[in-house]
């Protein structure tokens, strides 16, 4: 080969072996756990926790295992890595510590756009009253909800307070029948969310918005609320219903103690909506069988079924409409002017205003009646064109015959 | 006194009519003078007229009866789905957006609209039973034999070519049921060895059934396969003039006699004609076909309407068979196109020919059967729709989409394990 070949060939292969390198650090950024590099010596025993903090959001912000843990990350061996600060495995109470070393400082979270009263809210719920107050290794701490090492945040689908999975991370000890045996809590919550209204709404319907375990409880301070909070904690999302319950006449009640507010007629984890045929049926429990009270709940529940059987004639017009394809935009716009006053008249009930309701179902009403009667109108049109028919075989069994006679005819005469 | 008066207006009403006909008479003469001398040199170039005169004096062997009567009716509503086609045409529009509102304007707004769509889906079911009822005979009548068996080939492809207008008539309505039976067919069409895929994706032009698909079928059921089928026809009726009818098994031609064709025969086609207009009219006005929600690819509908005969027979077979079922059915169909190859034999009694009649007779009362049976089953979707598309925010539809299963975080399968009290995480 010549020198000038060579060189050549040289060069090539410093250009190949560049990109191959380039592509090859490339290759790396990319990877999890990019960020720890190979000379960081907790890995070099813990290997098995670097896949799992590396998917975390504490890896991705720079957070390394000896900001929690301590130690020394340059030695390369046990004795001298576990010198200095070494916490090891903090227990549930050094959790906390550790956590709310970073969580709970304002100057150290402003940057992240993160609250700092999460320590504060833990000692005011039953989990920090066990934990913090008593030093019941029962209580979950930090980690407990949020993993330890893949710690994500809640708007991440895999987190485990992700509002698809919170509900499944909290029954992890409240379905536990042992370990709620000891507090006389009942393990039914998770399953009887889970068929609710806001659970289907959640899990079928995939409605984020609908409330969790801490959507009523809280998260970080989670408690059962008290008897006369109850209204408060519904009216939450159930802003225009909770402002109606609290003019009416069962708001006194609530507030006083007497009525356990919402769930007087709802119930608390199972919460669903009462059907319409059942509505009064809610008011015995409190108020006698012929009282003026329960006469109203039934006028009540006359006026909801009347307006629920209304609704469901409409749909059924709408799709015997579509069905001889008739255009019904015009008869669905109608039905949601109908069902907003339905959904109005659930509103009204809560406040008991029976004047109000009578009017709104006569709205459903109406509007139905309108809706059903476009739909006769087509139905007799279809009748119109089955008429129709008569002419049509009266024509063509005259021709029918004549045409056979003809035949006839022609035949005889070629016979 | 009042006879006299009686036979004056007679004698008067005799003489108006006979001076009327006179005088028409005069002038249709008059008429046909001036269209003769417009027609006269076009004749001398086209000999129509001796055509006509050829026509006029054709002759059928006295064979020919009623029962030949099926070849008319398939080819008399054909002609009815291509009146009502253009009719259709001139107010349906071929895309995803407007298809469904124009069917809506078509039965609700133009005049004798609904008539023209259900007559036009009517035929298209019957020319389907036409269609066999005409194989049928020819089939036990063994006229598929030489020297008639390109004919028999010719009259399959005809059978295939009302098939396909079918298939591609189905989805144009666009409504659920058609957008979610389609996209059934496709799937299975998708999964023939070898061809499959490269045909369901050449049907569909998109991922999934779409305003692509819709353009393309329209452009099948309108463009392409009219051309094919009256090519076919053509050769078809040629056939038989050139071959004849085929007489019944014991007949020789010679010895016939023959009937003319007009008048005879077309008055037979035309009681036979008048009777199938009239029941395909009754059909429409008393059994319309109905049209299900706008198609909606996000959303599986929890049943599918049938509306046409093939769809009925392959649910059926489905239903009580399985997929292997309507796949056997299939071959058994198929097999037909193979029979004059293999039964040349010149006998053409059904007693002769065992085998063959027996195939022929689980094929079209096979076809009956579960036709009827069909009708009573509803179709139950097993596609999902297609999670990877995006609606028209760019989101995932929410909608029929599978939902995750409950439980653990993906991350940490057994998470409710690790929050138990005692073990640390």
């Amino acid at each position: 080969m010549t020198r000038g070949g060579m060189a050549g060939a040289l060069l090539l292969a410093g250009v190949l072996m560049t990109l191959a390198a380039q592509r090859l650090a490339a290759r790396q950024d990319q990877q999890p756990g990019a960020r720890l590099d190979t000379s960081y010596g907790c890995i070099v025993c813990h290997a098995d926790k670097r896949r799992a903090f590396t998917l975390g959001i504490h890896s991705e912000r720079g957070i390394r295992c000896h900001d929690c843990h301590g130690g020394n990350p340059a030695a390369l061996e046990t004795t001298a890595a576990h010198r200095g600060r070494f916490i090891g495995t903090p227990d549930r109470l050094g959790t906390v510590t550790v956590c709310s070393a970073c969580h709970a400082d304002p100057a150290q979270m402003r940057q992240y756009g993160l609250h700092t009263d999460q320590l504060a809210e833990l000692r005011t719920s039953r989990h920090g009253q066990l934990l913090l107050g008593q030093g019941n290794q029962d209580a979950p701490s930090c980690t407990n909800c949020h993993d330890a090492h893949t710690i994500l945040p809640p708007e991440d689908a895999r987190s485990n307070v992700h509002p698809t999975n919170i509900s499944a991370t909290c029954a992890g000890c409240h379905e536990d029948a042992q370990l709620m045996g000891k507090y006389r809590l009942p393990t039914t919550q998770y399953e009887e969310f889970r068929a609710s209204a806001h659970g289907v709404g959640l899990f079928e319907r995939q409605n984020l918005a609908a409330p969790t375990c801490i959507g009523c409880h809280g998260s970080h301070s989670a408690l059962p609320p008290g008897v006369s909070e109850v209204v408060n904690v519904c009216d939450q999302c159930h802003v225009l219903v909770g402002r109606a319950f609290n003019l009416g006449p069962h708001a006194e009640a609530a507030r006083s103690g007497e009525l356990p507010g919402c769930l007087g007629c709802h119930s608390n984890h199972g919460t669903e909506r009462v059907p319409p045929d059942e509505l009064a049926a809610t008011c015995t429990p409190c108020h006698e069988l012929q009282s003026n009270a329960t006469l109203m709940g039934v006028e009540i529940q006359e006026q909801v079924s009347r307006a629920a059987e209304e609704l469901e004639l409409a749909q059924r017009a709408i799709e015997e409409l579509t069905m001889v394809g008739y255009p019904v935009s015009d008869a669905r716009f109608r039905y949601q002017a109908a069902l907003t006053n339905y959904l109005q008249m659930a509103r009204v009930q809560h406040q008991l205003d029976v004047e109000q309701l009578q009017d709104l179902a006569l709205r459903v009403g109406s509007i139905s009646r309108e809706i059903r009667t476009t739909a006769e109108v087509r139905m007799e049109h279809r009748w119109e064109h089955q008429l129709w028919l008569i002419p049509v075989w009266f024509l063509g069994l005259a021709a029918v015959l004549f045409a056979w006679f003809m035949l006839r005819r022609v035949r005889r005469e070629g016979a | 006194m009042i006879r006299r008066p009686t036979v004056l207006v007679f004698q008067w009403l005799t003489q108006l009519v006979t001076d009327l006909k006179d005088s028409t008479d005069a002038s249709l003469l008059g008429v046909a003078r001036f269209l003769g001398l417009l027609y006269g040199p076009i004749d001398r170039r086209l000999p129509i007229d001796k055509a006509w005169r050829k026509a006029m004096t054709y002759r059928l062997p006295s064979y020919v009866g009623w029962r030949h009567a099926f070849g008319g009716i398939t080819y008399l509503l054909f002609i009815v789905l291509v009146v009502t086609g253009v009719l259709l045409a001139l107010y349906y529009r071929p895309s995803a957006q407007e298809a469904y509102p124009s069917i809506q304007h078509i039965v609700s707004d133009v005049t004798f609209g609904w008539l023209v769509r259900d007559v036009h889906v009517w035929a298209a079911n019957l020319i389907v039973i036409a269609t066999l009822a005409h194989m049928a005979r020819v089939f036990f009548a063994a006229a598929y034999k030489p020297p008639r068996e390109t004919n028999w080939l010719i009259g399959l492809l005809l059978l295939f070519v009302v098939l396909a207008f079918g298939a591609s008539g189905y989805l144009l309505p666009w409504d659920q049921w058609a957008y979610w039976t389609v996209t059934e067919v496709l799937g299975s069409v998708d999964v023939v060895p070898v061809f499959g895929t490269a045909l369901a994706d050449a049907l569909k032009g998109d991922v999934i059934a779409s305003g692509a698909t819709l353009s393309r079928y329209f452009a099948l059921h309108v463009i392409v396969l009219p051309w094919i089928a009256f090519a076919l026809l053509v050769y078809h009726f040629v056939l038989v003039r050139r071959r004849g009818i085929a007489p019944p098994a014991g007949v020789e031609v010679e010895r016939e006699g023959s009937v003319p064709f007009f008048p005879n025969h077309l008055l037979r086609s035309f009681i036979v004609s008048v009777l199938v207009l009239a029941v395909l009219f009754s059909l429409a006005a008393l059994s319309p076909r109905p049209i299900g929600e706008p198609a909606n690819p996000f959303v599986v509908p929890d049943e599918l309407v049938s509306t046409w005969v093939p769809v009925d027979v392959s649910l059926a077979l489905i239903h009580f068979f399985g997929h292997w079922g309507l796949a056997l059915f299939t071959l058994l169909g198929l097999s037909l196109v193979l029979i004059p190859l293999f039964d040349r034999t010149p006998q053409r009694r059904m007693r002769q020919r065992p085998v063959v009649t027996a195939l022929g007779l689980i094929f079209f009362t096979g076809f009956v059967a579960a036709w009827l049976a069909g009708r009573q089953i509803r179709g139950i979707p097993t596609v999902t729709p297609q999670t990877e598309v995006l609606d028209e925010r760019g989101q995932q539809p929410t909608p029929g989409t599978p939902l995750p299963e409950l439980g653990p975080s993906p991350i940490r399968p057994s998470v409710r394990d690790s929050v138990r009290p005692g073990r640390e995480p």
